[in-house]
C-alpha cells in the first residue's frame, strides 16, 4: 500500500525543483548572456585575427620581419621578465608580513598595495614623469650623473612594476590569512628554521594562489598600455612596447602589422584564460575542505 | 625531565594573562593545566613552549636546571600538539610525522632507512599503521589528534605539550582518546603537560591538576586532593557541581540549619559573611529530624533518568535553591515527590570566608 502511494505521488508530472525556474525564463538568460560575450568579445577577437589575415598567412608573418616589431616583442618580453618576479618577491613578502604578523601600519600597507588599482594607469604614467623627469623633482640631478630613465627603458620598467604590482599580494593574502599560522607554528617546534618554514610549508601551501597571481601580473606587464605610453616616449626601435608599437602601425594605416602584433597579445590573452581556468581547476582539486 | 616555571608574567596589551606564575613540573608526570578561557593555561603551555615569551625580565623556565628562557622553540626539544593539530596539510600521515626528521642539519639527521623505521615505529604507537599515505584531509578528528602526537614524538621531545588534544573532538572520541592518552604516558613516560578547561578530562586523565583562574594558579595537587580538598571557592565551584549555602561566621564558628561548623583562623571574628560549598552525593535526605544539620527543605522536583537521582530542592527558611543526588535504591526508600518536605544533612562542608 505504502509503496503504491508513494510511486502514485512520484509519478505526477514532471519533478520540479524549488531551484528550477521555467523553461523560457532558462533560455532568455541564456540567449542574452551568450549574445552579449559574442558581441564584445567574440566579435572583437574574431576581427584581430581576421584583419591580420586579411593578406594571407604570408602576410601575416612576414609583419614580423619588421626590426621595429621585434624589438618591441622584445622590450616586451623584457618588461615582463623583470616586473614580474620583481613583483612575485614583493607578493610574497607583502602577503606574509600582512597575514601572518600583526605590526602598526598593516592597514595602511594593505590599502597602498592597492592604490595602482585605484589610480588611472595614465596618472601612473605621469608620476613617474614628475619624479624623473627632466623638469622633475630628481630630473637635473639625474641628466647631471647622465642617467636616463623618462623616455627610456628604465621608466617603461618602472611603470610596469607600478601598475602590476598589487596582482600577485592580492591573490595570497586571503589565501595566507585562511590558512593561519599554525602550520609554520608546527614546522618550528619541530626544530624547522625560518627558512625550512618557509620552503617546506608555507610555500607548498600557496603555490597555486602564486602560479594564479603571477599569470594575471604577467598578462597585464605584457599588455600594460596608460602608464607605458606616458614614460615611453614612443622612439621606435627604442622605446616601444607591443600595444604603443600596435598604436603607431595602426595610426599609419598599416592595418595588417597592427592586427598582427595586436593577434600576439590576443593570444597571450588566450593563453592566460587556459592556464587561469587549468590553475584554478588544480586548485581546487587540492584543496583541503576545513577541519570540520 | 622537570620543568621549573618561575615568577612568569605576561601582558598582552593590557590583558594579563599569567599574574606571577610559578611552578614545578616533576619528570615523568602528566600534569593538567585546568580552568576556563582566559585563565591563561594555553599562555603557560606556549610559553614553556617557546611559542610565546614571558614580559621581558619577569621570570624564567627551567628544562632540568638548564635556563631555557631564551630558547627558541625548536631549540628546546619540546613535542607541541596543537588544538586543531595543524597538520601539514600538503603532506601525508608519513611525511607529517617524518618532518621533524627530516629537518634536522646534515650531521644529525638520521638515514632514509632509519626515518623509514622510526616513522612506521610511531605509527604503530598510534594505530596508523595503514593510514601512512593518507593526506590529514581524509581523516576522522581522533586520527588527526593521533598523527598530531605521533609527530610531536618524532623529534624524541624531552617535554611533551598537548594543547586542548580533545577540544576539537566528538564527545564519544573523547574519551576514547582520553584513555589512550593515559595509556600512551604509561609506556613511554615522557614529561606531558596538557591544557584543558574539562575538569572531567583533567581528573580522568592527569597525575596532578593546576587549577588556574585569572592569571593566576588556584591549586596544584593531585585529582583526588584538589577534589576532595579545593583551596579556594573558586576551585570547588569549578571541579564538579556544587551547592552553595550562605552564612555568617562568628567567633569561628559557622552556624548551618542545627549544627556549627568550624573555619580557622577566624575565631576573633564577631560578624563576617561566609559560603558553604556542598557537593549534591554529598547530602542525605530523611523524612525526620535526625541531629545533624537537619535543614528544612522542599522537594521542587525529581529526575530519576540516569544511574542517579537528582533532587531540585529549596531551603525552606531563605529559599536557597540546591541539588542532591541519590542512588536509585537509596531514594526508592523515601516518598520523593515534588512538593514533599524533607529534613537534609549536609555530610561534608567547606568553608570559605566570603560574600
Amino acid at each position: 500500500m505504502a509503496a503504491a502511494t508513494l510511486s502514485r505521488l512520484t509519478r505526477t508530472g514532471p519533478i520540479r525543483r524549488a531551484t528550477h525556474d521555467p523553461r523560457w525564463i532558462r533560455w532568455t538568460l541564456i540567449t542574452v548572456a551568450l549574445g552579449f560575450l559574442a558581441l564584445f568579445l567574440f566579435v572583437p577577437l574574431a576581427a584581430v585575427f581576421t584583419e591580420a589575415l586579411r593578406h594571407g598567412i604570408r602576410g601575416y608573418f612576414s609583419s614580423f620581419e619588421n626590426p621595429e616589431a621585434l624589438a618591441a616583442i622584445r622590450l616586451t618580453v623584457l618588461t615582463a621578465a623583470i616586473a614580474v618576479p620583481l613583483n612575485l618577491v614583493f607578493g610574497v613578502a607583502a602577503a606574509w608580513a600582512i597575514a601572518k604578523f600583526g605590526f602598526p601600519g598593516k592597514s595602511l600597507l594593505i590599502t597602498l598595495i592597492d592604490l595602482p588599482f585605484a589610480v588611472s594607469p595614465v596618472i601612473s604614467g605621469l608620476v613617474f614623469v614628475l619624479l624623473f623627469g627632466l623638469q622633475g623633482w630628481l630630473g637635473p640631478w639625474l641628466h647631471e650623473h647622465d642617467i636616463k630613465i623618462i623616455f627610456a627603458v628604465p621608466g617603461i620598467v618602472l611603470a610596469t612594476i607600478f601598475v602590476t604590482f598589487p596582482f600577485v599580494a592580492r591573490e595570497l593574502i586571503p589565501l595566507m590569512q585562511a590558512q593561519g599560522v599554525g602550520e609554520e607554528y608546527a614546522a618550528l617546534t619541530l626544530g624547522a628554521s625560518g627558512w625550512q618554514t618557509f620552503w617546506r610549508i608555507t610555500l607548498p601551501n600557496i603555490k597555486w594562489g602564486l602560479f594564479y597571481g603571477v599569470i594575471l601580473c604577467n598578462a597585464r606587464a605584457m599588455g600594460e598600455f596608460g602608464a607605458v605610453s606616458v614614460v615611453s616616449g614612443h622612439i621606435r626601435g627604442q622605446t616601444n612596447t607591443m600595444p604603443l608599437h600596435v598604436e603607431i602601425l595602426y595610426n599609419e594605416y598599416n592595418f595588417v602589422a597592427a592586427f598582427a602584433v595586436a593577434s600576439l597579445l590576443a593570444l597571450l590573452a588566450l593563453v592566460t584564460l587556459v592556464l587561469k581556468s587549468y590553475v584554478e581547476w588544480r586548485a581546487n582539486l587540492t584543496r583541503i575542505p576545513d577541519e570540520h | 625531565m622537570s620543568i621549573e616555571i618561575r615568577n612568569l608574567t605576561k601582558h598582552f596589551g593590557a590583558f594579563l594573562a599569567l599574574d606571577n606564575v610559578s611552578l614545578t613540573v616533576q619528570t615523568g608526570e602528566l600534569l593538567a593545566l585546568l580552568g576556563p578561557s582566559g585563565s591563561g593555561k594555553t599562555t603557560l603551555l606556549r610559553i614553556v613552549a617557546g611559542l610565546e615569551f614571558a614580559d621581558p625580565g619577569t621570570g624564567r623556565v627551567f628544562f632540568h636546571d638548564a635556563d631555557v628562557t631564551d630558547l627558541a622553540t625548536g631549540a628546546r626539544r619540546v613535542g607541541f600538539a596543537f588544538q586543531h593539530y595543524a597538520l601539514f596539510r600538503h603532506m601525508t600521515v608519513f611525511e607529517n610525522i617524518a618532518f621533524g626528521l627530516r629537518v634536522r642539519p646534515k650531521a644529525t639527521r638520521p638515514s632514509e632507512e632509519e626515518i623509514r623505521r622510526r616513522v612506521t615505529e610511531l605509527l604503530k604507537l598510534v594505530q596508523l599503521e595503514q593510514l601512512g599515505q593518507r593526506h590529514p584531509s581524509q581523516l576522522s578528528g581522533g586520527q588527526r589528534q593521533r598523527v598530531a602526537l605521533a609527530r610531536a614524538l618524532a623529534v624524541e621531545p624531552k617535554v611533551l605539550l598537548l594543547d586542548e588534544p580533545f577540544g576539537a573532538l566528538d564527545a564519544r572520541v573523547r574519551k576514547e582518546l582520553r584513555r589512550w592518552i593515559r595509556q600512551l604516558h604509561e609506556d613511554i613516560h615522557v614529561t606531558t603537560i596538557f591544557v584543558t578547561h574539562d575538569q572531567d578530562e583533567a581528573l580522568e586523565v592527569a597525575d596532578r591538576v593546576v587549577v588556574m583562574n585569572q592569571a593566576r594558579i588556584e591549586q596544584v595537587g593531585t585529582p583526588d586532593e584538589v577534589y576532595d580538598h579545593p583551596a579556594t571557592p573558586f576551585v570547588c565551584n569549578f571541579l564538579g557541581n556544587v551547592n552553595l549555602f550562605r552564612g555568617r561566621v562568628r567567633h569561628g564558628q559557622v552556624q548551618l540549619g542545627e549544627k556549627e561548623f568550624p573555619l580557622s583562623g577566624y575565631e576573633s571574628v564577631q560578624d563576617a559573611p561566609a559560603l558553604a560549598y556542598v557537593r549534591p552525593h554529598e547530602i542525605t535526605i530523611g523524612t525526620h529530624p535526625n541531629g545533624g544539620t537537619n535543614l528544612a527543605a522542599l522537594v521542587k522536583r525529581v529526575n530519576s533518568a540516569g544511574p542517579l537521582v537528582r533532587l531540585d530542592l529549596e531551603h525552606q527558611i531563605d529559599g536557597t535553591p540546591f541539588t542532591v543526588e541519590l542512588t536509585k535504591a537509596e531514594s526508592l526508600r523515601l516518598p520523593l515527590r515534588a512538593g514533599a518536605r524533607v529534613y537534609v544533612e549536609l555530610r561534608n562542608v567547606r568553608i570559605f570566608p566570603g560574600d
